[in-house]
């Protein structure tokens, strides 16, 4: 059976043009031009992703509402947001309402659909035990390259997929520094620097709610970052 | 380049000068008072010469008071003349000089004038030719006062046993009682020069009596001997004779000589006594109280009369209201210790201490003198050499059957106007020094206050646009009515219309990549969706140029949002305790893997350099520094770091050696949207966002930031520097 993926974008062609891909991909796709006509839909069936612009024709945050109405509908439903906006209020308050990711356009198609099949990938052996060599020891911390989730110390850490990535790119290889460049390639997304240390400084405090003593990622001035290994789980 | 004069003189200065204009008032006050003491002036001569006339008047057609002739020096007679003399006169001072000019008057008595008496029966002429004097009588404050200047050659005293008075030289004295039925004698003959010890004697000298009535001085002089004497007028009857009896030797002590006044010595024939007519007296006295000197002259212009002294003769009354009289004592004091003295810098105070040294009491002259005496009533003014006093002085001619006897000589000192102007300039110069005062305070403060109100507006208008050019604040429109509020609430319009106007351009950068990635994302992904379709490999060479157009135009938007969302970054981020040392190290070796076909050059202190910063925020600045100034490097040319800590501030400099920068774009470089880069090196988008948001960075940590041509070498430095840690 295939997967079903809404579309709610209010632009006609860039709509158009995503849910071609997706339907090459082989998902079943709807689109819809606004919350109202959405969320109509969604109150009859609910689609396997939501892929949601935040301004929506006269609505500038209409987006924002469309994700709570549908995180208060399901607390699993994948849902990404694809905007045109690019600062970091936007992208922080939609990741609080409850997104699963948060995309610009400036993505390219291919990792769009790279990231879409990872969250269903996620989505798919989230109750599959996983498999030895799918998981990723550093000292507290695992990973699990298979249903892309993180656990510190036991515990599951929340993070996005983005932040997945980059959390997953600079744990591969401890004590090497990874510029923000390459950690841009490796979460496969095209922002500048600064969007880079944010997402490092949300990664950091995700960390921090769960061990006040987290302190694994460090700046490395001018250059990047690294995942540093603490000495006792070193040994 | 013009040049640019700039006025130093500002409102104040101006309306203060404008203000000094109202001193004309003061000198038009002065001109006017000058006026009005001329008008006074004339008014005070019209007086002095009306008094003169009522006096000339009541003396008109009285040619017996004049009498013609009976005054002149030359003439010889029986008479005494007694002249009226105005000083005291001193009878114990050795000498005559108190006598002064009125000796010009004394009459001379010699050889015809010897006389035969009982004591020479026989006349001896030429016994003692050499036997003369010389006698002035005069009239003072009811006393005949009386000299004698006595030529002798040989002076024998009365011996000091004598009993008898006629055996020495002595002056007789014969007048007529008073009753005028008797002649009483009386002789001074002293012992040696002494005060008079006269008697009086019966026929033939016998039985000598004191007479203390009279009294007197003897004393020797060059030639003879002089006397000196005063007579009680009530002594004296209406005629009057005076003989000098000379013996030469003081043995036989014969009288030889006699010199008389008179011919015989009987009631009939001795001369009369001529005092001054006390009617005219009269008259005069009756004008006494007009405060002037009142003379009287005859025609040959001597005094008959003088009534009044010039010192208190001014003219005016001027006793002062005592209520106007100012009570408080500082205003007196300021009055008197600050404001006369500045006053009287100008103003002439005449003092009544003056001597009119041309006056006499004898005889008068001057041209207002002449001429009455020619009929024509004459005023003049005169000034006294010694000081600042003028005389007015004017006469008018006494007429009698047609021929001019003489003339009324009235004088005024001009101080009583003079005073009288000098209180009134006081107090116009007073009221102007307050009104002026006021009225320059008010300007001034007025001024003040307008140039203030002018200053803080052009404060608040400076302040609208900071260094570098943004608009900051804003002007708070006052609510007064006048032009300078006006001005303000036109300016505030302005500036709101401007900010607005700013805050859009600011904004339109990140607005249009916005509204512009929506059809970038449009474009590419149809063009995806086509290279995904598409198997015409010619039409896949196009797709992959219009991707790559695509991603730079992505890359432009990127960059044209960059500074807003770094602003809105900086607006939440918080600062923490960073050293510089450590930070800039690390990267400068990033550059060193990003930027490989650059050197860099490393200058950076030991010691760490703590500041209040963001450590990311600190490394882009450093990246758009580095990238800049790799940009504009010449080849093999180092791009050199430099970080120091200089009082309290930290210094950050990166330079390169590259062309210099123009010298107008140096402040502008850090301005949004500029850029200095030759058009033909533009493969690469740029929108001149770099160093604006170095400044932003700079800024937000509290620095500054300055672009300079370097001085060692052709190259660029920028400069930033940020203040240090401080807790």
């Amino acid at each position: 059976m295939s997967r079903r993926i809404a579309i709610v974008e209010d632009e006609a062609a860039i709509r158009e043009n995503y849910a071609d891909v997706l339907r090459k991909q082989g998902y079943e796709v709807q689109t819809f031009a606004n919350r109202k006509d959405a969320m109509a839909a969604f109150d009859i069936r609910l689609p396997n992703l939501a892929i949601i612009d935040i301004g929506l024709e006269n609505e500038i945050d209409g987006g924002f509402t469309l994700c709570q109405a549908l995180r208060s509908l399901s607390d699993t439903l994948p849902i990404i947001f694809l905007t045109a906006r690019d600062n970091d209020f936007d992208t922080v308050s939609g990741l609080r309402m409850g997104a699963d990711d948060y995309l610009t356009k400036d993505i390219s198609l291919p990792h769009l659909t790279a990231r879409i099949a990872a969250l269903f990938r996620r989505l798919d052996v989230i109750d599959q035990p996983p498999t030895p060599e799918s998981l990723l020891h550093r000292g507290k911390l695992t990973l699990d390259i298979g249903r892309l989730t993180i656990q510190w110390d036991g515990q599951p850490v929340a993070l996005t997929v983005t932040e997945f990535w980059m959390v997953h790119a600079l744990a591969k290889y401890p004590g090497h520094v990874k510029s923000r460049q390459v950690l841009m390639q490796e979460s496969k997304i095209f922002v500048d620097g600064s969007t880079i240390t944010s997402h490092v400084k949300r990664i950091r405090k995700k960390f921090i709610q769960i061990d006040e003593e987290f302190d694994c990622i460090e700046t490395v001035y001018g250059m990047g970052y690294r995942w540093n290994i603490t000495p006792e789980t070193a040994n | 380049m013009s040049l640019s004069f700039r006025n130093p003189f500002g409102i104040r200065f101006k309306l203060v000068f404008l203000s000094s204009f109202l001193l004309v008032i003061p000198w038009l006050g002065y001109q006017y008072i000058l006026e009005m003491e001329q008008v006074l002036r004339r008014g005070q001569e019209q007086t002095v010469l009306g008094t003169a006339q009522a006096l000339a008047t009541a003396l008109n057609e009285r040619p017996e008071l004049f009498n013609e002739g009976s005054y002149t020096p030359a003439r010889r007679s029986e008479d005494l003349y007694v002249y009226p003399i105005f000083s005291a006169l001193s009878l114990d001072d050795d000498s005559l000089v108190d006598w002064g000019e009125y000796q010009q008057y004394e009459v001379m008595f010699g050889e015809k004038d010897q006389t035969r008496t009982e004591l020479n029966p026989s006349r001896y002429y030429g016994a003692d030719e050499t036997l003369s004097f010389r006698n002035m009588v005069g009239e003072h404050n009811g006393s005949l006062y009386a000299y004698f200047k006595v030529i002798d050659d040989e002076i024998v005293y009365r011996s000091r046993d004598a009993l008898s008075v006629h055996r020495s030289d002595f002056l007789e004295i014969t007048m007529l009682s008073k009753e005028g039925n008797a002649i009483n004698r009386y002789v001074v003959a002293p012992h040696e020069p002494e005060y008079l010890y006269p008697f009086q004697v019966q026929d033939g000298y016998s039985n000598p009596i004191h007479e203390d009535r009279i009294s007197g001085q003897w004393y020797e002089s060059n030639e003879g001997y002089e006397i000196e004497l005063q007579i009680p007028m009530d002594m004296l009857g209406d005629r009057l004779g005076f003989a000098i009896f000379d013996v030469d030797d003081a043995q036989k002590r014969y009288v030889e000589t006699v010199v008389s006044t008179y011919r015989v010595a009987d009631a009939e024939r001795l001369g009369s006594l001529r005092l001054p007519t006390p009617e005219i007296d009269r008259i005069v006295a009756g004008m006494g109280h007009n405060n002037s000197r009142i003379q009287v002259v005859d025609r040959s212009g001597r005094v008959l009369l003088s009534v009044g002294d010039i010192q208190s003769a001014t003219g005016v009354l001027l006793t002062a209201d005592p209520d106007e009289v100012p009570s408080n004592k500082y205003w007196l004091y300021v009055q008197n210790k600050i404001l006369n003295p500045l006053y009287y810098q100008f103003l002439t105070k005449p003092s009544n201490d003056f001597i009119d040294d041309l006056y006499s009491d004898v005889s008068r002259e001057g041209a207002h003198i002449n001429s009455a005496l020619e009929g024509e009533a004459a005023t003049q003014f005169r000034t006294l050499a010694d000081s600042e006093t003028r005389l007015l002085e004017a006469a008018h001619p006494i007429l009698a059957n047609g021929d001019i006897m003489g003339a009324v000589v009235v004088d005024q000192n001009m101080n009583g106007l003079r005073t009288f102007r000098n209180q009134a300039m006081e107090t116009l110069f007073n009221t102007m020094l307050g009104v002026m005062l006021i009225v320059t305070l008010g300007l001034f403060f007025s001024a003040s206050r307008i140039s203030s109100r002018i200053r803080g507006l052009r404060n608040q208008a400076e302040d609208i646009i900071d260094d570098t050019g943004r608009v900051r604040n804003t002007i708070v429109a006052t609510r007064s009515s006048d032009e300078i509020g006006d001005l303000s609430r036109s300016f505030s319009n302005i500036v709101e219309r401007l900010t607005q106007y700013t805050n859009y351009l600011e904004n339109m950068s990140s607005r249009l990549s916005h509204e512009l990635r929506t059809p970038v994302t449009v474009v590419r992904s149809s063009l995806e969706n086509l290279g995904l379709t598409a198997s015409n490999h010619e039409s896949a060479v196009y797709i992959e140029r219009a991707e790559e157009g695509i991603k730079r135009l992505n890359l432009i938007l990127t960059n044209m949002s960059e500074a807003t969302r770094l602003e809105q970054m900086l607006q939440t981020s918080e600062k923490e305790k960073i050293d510089l040392v450590r930070v800039l190290p690390g990267c400068v070796e990033g550059y060193k893997l990003a930027y490989p076909e650059s050197k860099f050059e490393i200058d950076i202190s030991e010691q760490p350099i703590y500041i209040n910063g963001v450590p990311e925020y600190i490394a882009q600045l450093l990246d758009k520094l580095i990238a800049n100034a790799v940009e504009f490097s010449y080849p093999e040319q180092p791009v050199t770091i430099f970080c120091r800590s200089l009082r309290d501030h930290a210094i950050i400099k990166v330079s390169n050696a590259g062309p210099y920068l123009p010298e107008k774009m140096k402040d502008r470089l850090f301005e949004s949207m500029i850029s200095v880069r030759p058009q033909v090196k533009q493969d690469q988008p740029h929108l001149g966002m770099g160093l604006h948001i170095a400044r932003l960075i700079t800024e937000f940590h509290g620095g500054k930031i300055g672009a300079e041509n370097r001085q060692d070498r052709e190259g660029v430095v920028i400069t930033v520097v940020v203040p240090l840690f401080y807790r």
